[in-house]
């Protein structure tokens, strides 16, 4: 059996010399550029409270649709990724179909709030952000998309307020947080939650992002900076690619007890699909979603693996459950080509059929 | 074919280091002249001996702790376990300096040696010094294992490339460039990592690492906030205390604002409409039951205790509505 490496070494040479005067001649190009802005798109403050803003989002034209829709995103990283950039932004999709679109920045939680509960977030911060928009339309209940830990934040929040939720859309939404392939989950399962939050109190950004880049290592932290050197002499490439950095590491803390929480109840204790899960005093019975639900996971999920998310057909108690796969990953779902073609057309249908 | 493929691995890594020192030396700011390029952070000189000792510690080897600067020697009985307990210090001398020379001691210890009982005035200090070299023991114990884990993953990593290549020689293609051949290194190793990183032998190691690292950093901070409380220096536990209690008082206040509109409250205005409604009824019974007798009442006549304490003296209000 012959070697499948047919690398000529006056090719190799050449190839390595190409990718020397890549890499001279980009380095000068990364000195003394701006932080790459995200999309911005034009929106105003309704409510505030401690560190977050809701923000009421603002497209070309008036919304056509009747009940508003507000975005909850996790606390893990920032809601921007739904704005990242004037042509890869779920929100100026959704505004474009004229949906009328909220979302809630969360902020960056610091040492006064590490004593925030999920119980302060979900039954005190989301409550009061969905009675301020509610208040604004005169309206007794308005849509809710979740994305990711604010999926599962949105689920638990139907179940225990379904009165004021009138659809509900969860995207790369974990609810079975047990699956075989959930690697987040495996790592964590012999953590000592209490430990951790009582030694670290709010858990640092840094740390998060350095278990996330862990979850690939190399792929996360050598084989696409690798690739950065390509588009060095790209300027519009580069600039999207250093905005994604902005995106990845810009990433809040977590609030200590909120995120112990987290940890035991949905990680290691899988409470919100066993149906044991309790959030101040309330049960979070996921039969108690009634509303009209669209599910849409990502199929090359590595963070949410696809059977984490499908798995809430098996738990919901709507009667008009839709799933929605996606052709993507967990952040491709928002940025990619295809997502911008895809995703907010397809809410908008399902929503205006409801 | 094994061998030529490792001899393209090892060239492309070399590689690789080579691009990546030369890429990193040209993020460098340029040094200023006649600036201390080698030192960036000129203020934490201070911290070499510190930080030397800690690389030592973390080099993991029985006795490798380097030699504590010389500290004059209060305690002649230091290096007996347990002297501090004994000695006194003479005036003047900093008595930090002995339980620092013993803790370097006992941290020499043999892996794995059990703790000398803890007696004596410093009975609590000698049992964090156990407490905390013991935590710095398991930590580079947990760390090894992981570590061991992740050089499994490696070679794994390189075996599976080489079992790809084989495929792939099986099937008649070609990897005709090194970029080909980096991206398909990258394919295998993350493959084995996945591998490796969804075993139980890879989640134990990892919980154990975590904890034992936060037990490590839990037991550094308490000594740290002993300092502080001594020097009269707030500390995170303390402010951590005070945010606790605002958050708990946060949320009793918004209970009882809420309450004010839909809890109890609201229930005890309910009641007092129920009761104003009866109260009502009762005095138009009894009106129309005095115009019906139509004869003069020389005394009001006696309402209901109730209805005494919630009549006002002249025209009633309408019952106020449940909000």
């Amino acid at each position: 059996m012959s070697s499948p490496l047919r690398i000529d070494p006056a090719r190799a040479l050449q190839e390595m010399a190409e990718f020397q005067r890549r890499l001279a001649a980009g380095l000068p190009r990364l000195r003394g550029l701006s932080e790459p802005g995200y999309a911005d798109t034009p929106r105003e403050a309704v409510y505030r409270e401690d560190k977050l803003t809701v923000w009421h989002m603002l497209g070309e034209r008036e919304p056509t649709a009747k009940t508003p829709t507000l975005i909850v995103y996790a606390l893990v990283n920032t809601v921007w990724m739904t704005d990242l950039q004037p042509d890869r932004s779920l929100v100026r999709n959704l505004l474009a179909q004229g949906e009328d679109v909220y979302l809630i920045d969360w902020g960056y939680p610091d040492g006064a709030d590490r004593w925030l509960t999920l119980d302060d977030y979900l039954n005190g911060y989301l409550d009061r952000c969905v009675d301020a928009v509610r208040a604004r339309h005169g309206l007794d209940a308005v849509n809710l998309l979740g994305i990711c830990q604010g999926g599962a934040f949105s689920l638990c929040y139907t179940a225990m307020h379904p009165e004021k939720v009138r659809n509900l859309v969860t995207m790369v939404t974990p609810v079975d947080f047990r699956t075989p392939d959930n690697m987040l989950s495996h790592w964590v399962q012999d953590v000592d939650a209490d430990l951790f939050v009582d030694t670290l109190g709010n858990v640092p950004a840094a740390l998060m992002n350095w278990v996330y880049l862990t979850l690939k290592p190399v792929r996360l932290l050598q084989q696409k900076y690798v690739a950065m050197v390509d588009i060095l002499d790209k300027p519009a490439e580069l600039e999207n690619f250093l905005r994604m950095e902005r995106w990845i590491f810009d990433s809040p803390d977590q609030a200590g007890e909120a995120f112990r929480q987290f940890i035991k109840d949905f990680y290691q204790g899988n409470k919100l699909v066993k149906g044991t899960l309790e959030i101040g005093g309330r049960p979070v019975d996921l039969g108690m979603v009634t509303q009209p639900v669209l599910n849409i996971y990502a199929e090359q999920d590595h963070l949410v693996p696809p059977d984490a998310s499908r798995a809430l057909a098996r738990h919901v108690g709507s009667t008009d459950y839709t799933e929605l796969p996606f052709k993507g990953g967990h952040i491709g779902i928002y940025v990619s080509g295809r997502a911008q073609r895809e995703v907010a057309p397809a809410i908008h249908r399902w929503l205006a059929q409801r | 074919m094994a061998g030529q493929a490792d001899e393209f691995l090892q060239g492309w890594q070399a590689l690789a280091r080579d691009s990546w020192d030369a890429w990193l030396r040209g993020l460098q700011p340029p040094a200023p002249a006649g600036g201390a390029a080698d030192e960036p952070l000129p203020h934490m000189a201070s911290l070499k001996p510190y930080l030397d000792w800690l690389q030592g510690m973390a080099a993991g080897t029985t006795h490798a702790a380097p030699a504590w600067p010389a500290q004059g020697g209060p305690f002649p009985h230091a290096s007996f376990p347990g002297g501090p307990a004994f000695a006194v210090p003479p005036p003047g001398a900093d008595p930090g300096a002995a339980w620092l020379a013993w803790w370097q001691q006992a941290l020499a210890q043999p892996a794995g040696a059990a703790p000398v009982a803890a007696f004596g005035y410093t009975r609590e200090q000698q049992l964090q010094q156990q407490a905390l070299a013991a935590a710095m023991a398991e930590c580079r114990e947990t760390g090894a294992r992981y570590q061991a884990l992740l050089q499994r993953a490696g070679s794994q990593g390189v075996a599976r490339l080489q079992a790809k290549l084989a495929d792939m020689a099986a099937a008649g293609q070609a990897v005709d460039s090194l970029k080909a051949l980096y991206d398909l290194w990258v394919d295998a190793a993350e493959d084995a990592y996945a591998e490796i990183a969804l075993t139980d032998e890879f989640r134990e190691a990892y919980g154990a690492m975590s904890n034992a690292q936060m037990k490590l950093r839990r037991l550094q901070r308490q000594l740290v906030e002993q300092c502080s409380r001594e020097l009269g220096v707030p500390t995170r536990g303390e402010v951590d205390s005070l945010g606790q209690r605002l958050q708990q008082v946060r949320r009793e206040l918004r209970t009882v604002r809420g309450d004010a509109g839909t809890g109890a409250l609201a229930a005890v205005r309910a009641e007092l409409d129920a009761l104003a409604r009866r109260l009502d009824a009762l005095e138009g019974r009894r009106d129309m039951a005095v115009k019906t007798a139509s004869r003069p009442v020389a005394k009001r006549a006696k309402a209901p205790p109730a209805a005494r304490r919630a009549a006002p003296p002249a025209k009633r209000p309408a019952p106020r509505g449940r909000k």
